[in-house]
């Protein structure tokens, strides 16, 4: 799905991503990396299945859209280097010619020489990028940017005859501010409600369509 | 030999003379029993001394071992004025409830005192001080009163064998109450490892195994779970004193009165208040939280004199105003307490000389335990009145009035293969001494729930604790329990800490403190609840209504309103299905109903409507099964009556469902209650005489119900338990922080991550099989569609709604509908159908 945003076109994946094509740059948010192997050094059984599924979905994204840039609204690590990490690090020697650009998030804690080795652009708020700011949680004041942000895991309601209801990610389109679905499977949602303006693609199964 | 001749035996009936006393035969049964070295299960009316049954069994050993002792050394000049050293646990007696263990260590202290025996009586539970736990680990008591879960905290323990080498008897009071949950699987385990480790020490010591139990169907089988041990012998000791129980229906003057439809019976409040006014204590119970929230602010309405002597009591009010609520009862200076389960169970409140119900209780063992919350001194009478909300409820009293005269009581199916539970119970080994796999696992195998463990799925869950998951699924990095020095064992403290804090088998919906912003706190309420309400906006809860200010610390800051009304939170849970019994026993009633068959006062005060039942459509016999077709406005109406409860017609009207949709593309609504249910639909249903009996076959029932019904989702509601009970998911206690956010997710992500990549996880197959036996219920559904095969089907197509399929088709309207215009609608609906009666009526007569 193509959205306009901003006098921007964006493609809107169904796999959890945004394209901007201009700036031949692929979005992400809320990866998560080392999550499952965080759970699993605390004696909680989260396969392994799980990150790597992550790896493979963004590597197709990478082949779908051929970038130059990943951008990453924050959360891209959770916590410490495990595992996980390790595996991202072995997926990174593949794309040499990629820069990844991380906007730290709440959950990125890794030291700064990590990031090196992973050949990571770190910034620690935002990062402006005309029309956008691309910032991991959305700021309380606005100015003339438009933000693209992550954070929040946003999900929402779909409601049907007979009192049913399905839950989707979706991303979220606001007046001031957008929100993208948390790339990682292992995440949860948080569901929003509209209010006036507001605009959601719900991400289903087989396509991203708009509610 | 007797055991009348016993030096203890003497002592303990000269002081039982001493307060006018005499033993019940049952207690000295169970007396001889012990003394001969059996285990077993002591059934006998509540109010006759069960617990002395088998304590004063305990006491008189101890006693009579003394004797022996100084036979063989009589009375050694000790060198020492060193009092003689406390030898340590001999009794563990465990008990479901909290509230019950404080009134009983008070009577047993009482009985050790009398019978100048120096034993210390203690208690041990989520209330017990840090401070009073650690002088039970420099010496432990030698009565220890206990709850599954802290027996299970206790294995946690580092050295905890130590603790049991006296030990000689293990008790589980209220055992009816555990057998059906998993925290009977909990006590079961935590017997098989006490056993065990005893064994170890000294293969030739004997522990003894009883249990103190309600009269339920199954009694036989309940012994056999507690008991399985074939080394053990055991008996039932049965009381044969019949606890006298009073049922009376608190009756409408005339049957119109009462609404056909399942309102909160406010209409015969103004009956219920003389039987409060001449009683001296009267407990009232209702069967939700939210319905003793009106019913309170009802009955304060109507009269104003019992403001200060009319209390609230439910699971949701703060622990310590509970507290001060049940000792209140104690005393005897409150009049009246509206309460919902949170009071079935326990000890004996004196003062308390009648029960009310209110609505169905939807099962005769629970109505018979509540009666017993009355007169509960040996042969006083226990008095319940039954104060129906709806009209149909007077057959349901009949019903429950002949099935009490019957003694046919409920069997309590105990729960088996709970995995999660076992999961949990191996880790709490492991965070204690650690476990010899071999030897837990023969230990495990004995106990009755896991008497058909496979050695595959022993592995599995072995490898689910150590490694992770099956070697099929990698498990990087896992740790959680590893060996050390040929024991598994929990090393990180971190991981152990964690495990010790959630210990338990009951999960709830996640709840929130709610507090005075002055101080003080009123209770708890659902977290979705709070977040509905707005700033500013009132609600009621223990009675009085509450102004919300703000969500802060996880709590909810509230201050006193000055409004008198407002809404109840709905709590979660709520709908208890009719039992089966029930259900039998009612089409029975049907029956006698017509043919003034009974005598039951009940049954005639509704006799009316049963004659309008009758002249609009059909009253089913108990080898007849009804359907009504009705045509309204609304669409095409098929109510079908098999007396089977809520759960299992939620499963067949969707079966049914699904089974006309096989003959032509058609949607319905559904609705049900605990008599029938309803399909409904704009076009006609494709239905008559001929594939009535096809449709409700129990052929291919399996395949039907998976097809009918979405299992997936079933079985992931059922998850939501298994996941916290297992370990995955951790949630905290109300009102404190989640530990460690890092560490934040959901059941329904892990059913989902394990759906997807770990298929063979027992844990998905466990909520699946749960989703099966406990919800869909599949034997009963199969049994009920048995049932309907043999009968005589009746069809009637109805003018308009009848009597019997009004309640179900209100209860459809009640998911769409806010209460008030529920009720108007209500009004409305009932007045048409008696229009159209009327007009009908004249018609014929012109």
């Amino acid at each position: 799905m193509i959205v306009n945003c901003s006098g921007e076109s964006l493609v809107l994946s169904k796999e959890r991503a945004i394209y901007w094509e201009r700036e031949h740059m692929l979005i992400i948010s809320d990866l998560h990396i080392g999550k499952s192997a965080h759970f699993r050094k605390s004696g909680i059984q989260v396969p392994d299945t799980v990150g790597t599924t992550d790896l493979q979905r963004l590597s197709s994204l990478l082949e779908e859209f051929k970038p130059k840039i990943l951008l990453v609204t924050g959360d891209m690590f959770h916590n410490k280097i495990n595992s996980d990490a390790l595996a991202f690090s072995v997926w990174r020697k593949n794309f040499p010619e990629l820069s990844v650009i991380l906007i730290k998030g709440n959950h990125d804690a890794l030291k700064n020489s990590d990031y090196a080795d992973l050949n990571i652009e770190v910034h620690q708020k935002e990062l402006l990028c005309k029309p956008f700011r691309f910032i991991h949680d959305k700021p309380t004041v606005f100015d003339e940017y438009y933000n693209i942000s992550g954070h929040i895991h946003p999900g929402v309601a779909i409601y049907g005859k007979a009192k049913q209801q399905l839950k989707f990610p979706c991303f979220y389109f606001g007046e001031h501010c957008s929100v993208l679905p948390a790339f990682s499977v292992f995440t949860g949602l948080k569901m929003l409600k509209p209010e006036e303006g507001d605009r959601f693609y719900a991400i289903t199964p087989g396509k991203v369509i708009q509610v | 030999m007797g055991i009348e001749t016993s030096k203890g035996y003497k002592q303990v009936i000269k002081w039982l003379k001493l307060s006018r006393k005499k033993p019940f035969k049952f207690q000295t049964d169970a007396w001889q029993y012990y003394a001969e070295g059996y285990s077993g299960l002591v059934n006998a009316p509540t109010g006759f001394g069960k617990t002395f049954s088998i304590f004063l069994a305990v006491i008189i050993d101890e006693l009579n071992t003394r004797a022996d002792l100084e036979k063989i050394k009589p009375a050694k000049k000790t060198t020492g004025s060193k009092k003689k050293k406390p030898e340590g646990l001999k009794l563990i007696w465990i008990t479901p409830l909290r509230s019950l263990a404080k009134d009983l260590a008070r009577a047993m202290t009482e009985v050790c005192a009398q019978l100048e025996l120096d034993w210390h009586v203690g208690v041990r539970n989520g209330d017990t001080t840090q401070n009073e736990k650690l002088k039970q680990k420099k010496q432990m008591p030698e009565v220890l009163i206990i709850t599954p879960e802290s027996i299970h905290l206790l294995l946690a323990q580092k050295s905890t064998f130590n603790y049991f080498e006296q030990l000689q008897c293990i008790v589980a009071d209220e055992w009816h109450e555990l057998l059906g949950s998993k925290r009977g699987v909990m006590t079961e385990l935590a017997i098989s490892r006490i056993k065990g480790l005893i064994n170890e020490k000294n293969p030739e010591r004997l522990l003894r195994i009883w249990g103190i139990s309600a009269t339920i169907g199954n009694m036989e089988q309940a012994m056999d779970v507690l008991v399985p041990y074939e080394d053990l012998l055991k008996t039932i000791i049965r009381s044969d004193i019949e606890k006298k129980i009073v049922i009376k229906s608190i009756l409408p003057d005339h049957i119109d009165m009462l609404p056909w439809a399942g309102h909160l019976g406010f209409k015969l409040a103004d009956k219920l208040l003389p039987i409060i006014r001449k009683s001296k204590t009267t407990l009232i119970f209702t069967n939700t939280r939210g319905q003793a929230e009106m019913w309170y602010q009802t009955l304060l309405a109507k009269d104003g004199n019992l403001a200060g002597l009319l209390a609230i009591h439910h699971g949701s009010i703060d622990f310590e105003l509970r507290n001060w609520i049940e000792d209140s009862i104690h005393t005897g200076a409150l009049k009246a307490v509206v309460s919902t389960s949170s009071l079935d169970l326990g000890v004996d409140f004196k003062p308390v000389d009648t029960v009310v119900q209110i609505g169905s209780p939807k099962g005769v063992a629970r109505f018979l335990q509540r009666a017993g919350r009355s007169g509960h001194s040996p042969y006083e009478t226990s008095k319940i009145y039954f104060l129906p909300t709806h009209a149909l409820e007077l057959v349901e009293a009949a019903a429950i009035k002949e099935a009490a005269r019957t003694q046919d009581i409920e069997s309590r199916e105990p729960v088996v293969m709970a995995f999660d539970t076992l999961i949990q119970y191996l880790v709490t080994l492991a965070v204690g001494d650690g476990f010899d796999d071999e030897k837990i696992f023969f230990e495990v195998k004995q106990t009755h729930a896991f008497r058909e463990l496979l050695p595959q799925e022993w592995n599995w869950i072995m490898q689910f604790i150590t490694t992770g998951g099956d070697s099929l699924t990698a498990y990087n990095e896992f740790s959680k329990v590893t060996k050390v020095d040929g024991l598994w064992k929990v090393e990180s403290r971190q991981i152990a800490m964690r495990h010790r804090l959630h210990i338990g088998t009951i999960v709830s919906d996640a709840m929130i403190k709610v507090k005075y912003i002055s101080g003080g706190f009123v209770g708890m309420v659902e977290e979705s609840f709070i977040a509905r309400i707005k700033p500013g906006n009132s609600f009621t809860l223990a009675g009085r209504v509450l102004e919300f200010i703000m969500i802060k610390d996880m709590m909810a800051l509230v201050r006193k309103s000055k409004l008198k009304q407002a809404i109840s939170p709905s709590w979660m849970g709520g709908r208890i299905s009719l039992t089966a019994n029930l259900g039998s026993i009612l089409r029975k009633k049907y029956n006698e109903t017509l043919d003034k068959a009974h005598d039951d006062e009940e049954l005639d005060i509704i006799f009316p409507l049963f004659e309008r039942q009758a002249k609009v459509s059909h009253v089913p016999k108990s080898d007849e099964f009804l359907i009504e077709l009705i045509h309204t406005r609304d669409g095409y109406h098929f109510f079908a009556y098999p007396f089977e409860g809520r759960q299992v017609h939620e499963i067949m009207a969707s079966l049914i469902a699904y089974r006309l949709g096989r003959i032509k593309p058609i949607s319905f609504s559904i609705a049900m209650n605990d008599y029938g249910f309803e399909l409904l639909s704009e076009q006609e249903i494709p239905l008559d005489e001929e594939n009535i009996k096809d449709l409700f076959t129990p052929k291919n029932l399996s395949e039907d119900i998976v097809a009918s019904i979405n299992a997936t989702e079933m079985a992931r509601r059922k998850f939501r338990d298994i996941a916290c009970i297992s370990g995955l998911v951790f949630q905290g206690y109300p009102g404190k922080y989640i530990a460690n956010k890092h560490l934040q997710s959901s059941a329904a992500l892990f059913f989902n991550v394990f759906s997807d990549y770990d298929k063979h996880n027992l844990l998905l197959r466990q909520a699946y099989d749960e989703a099966f036996y406990q919800q869909i219920e599949e034997p009963r559904l199969a049994a009920a569609l048995h049932r309907i095969q043999a009968s005589k089907v009746i069809i009637v197509k109805a003018q308009s709604y009848t009597p019997l399929c009004f309640p179900i088709k209100v209860d459809s309207l009640r998911d769409t509908l806010s209460s008030e215009e529920l009720s108007q609608r209500i009004e409305r609906m009932t007045a048409e159908a008696e229009k159209r009666n009327v007009k009908k009526n004249k018609y014929q007569k012109e």
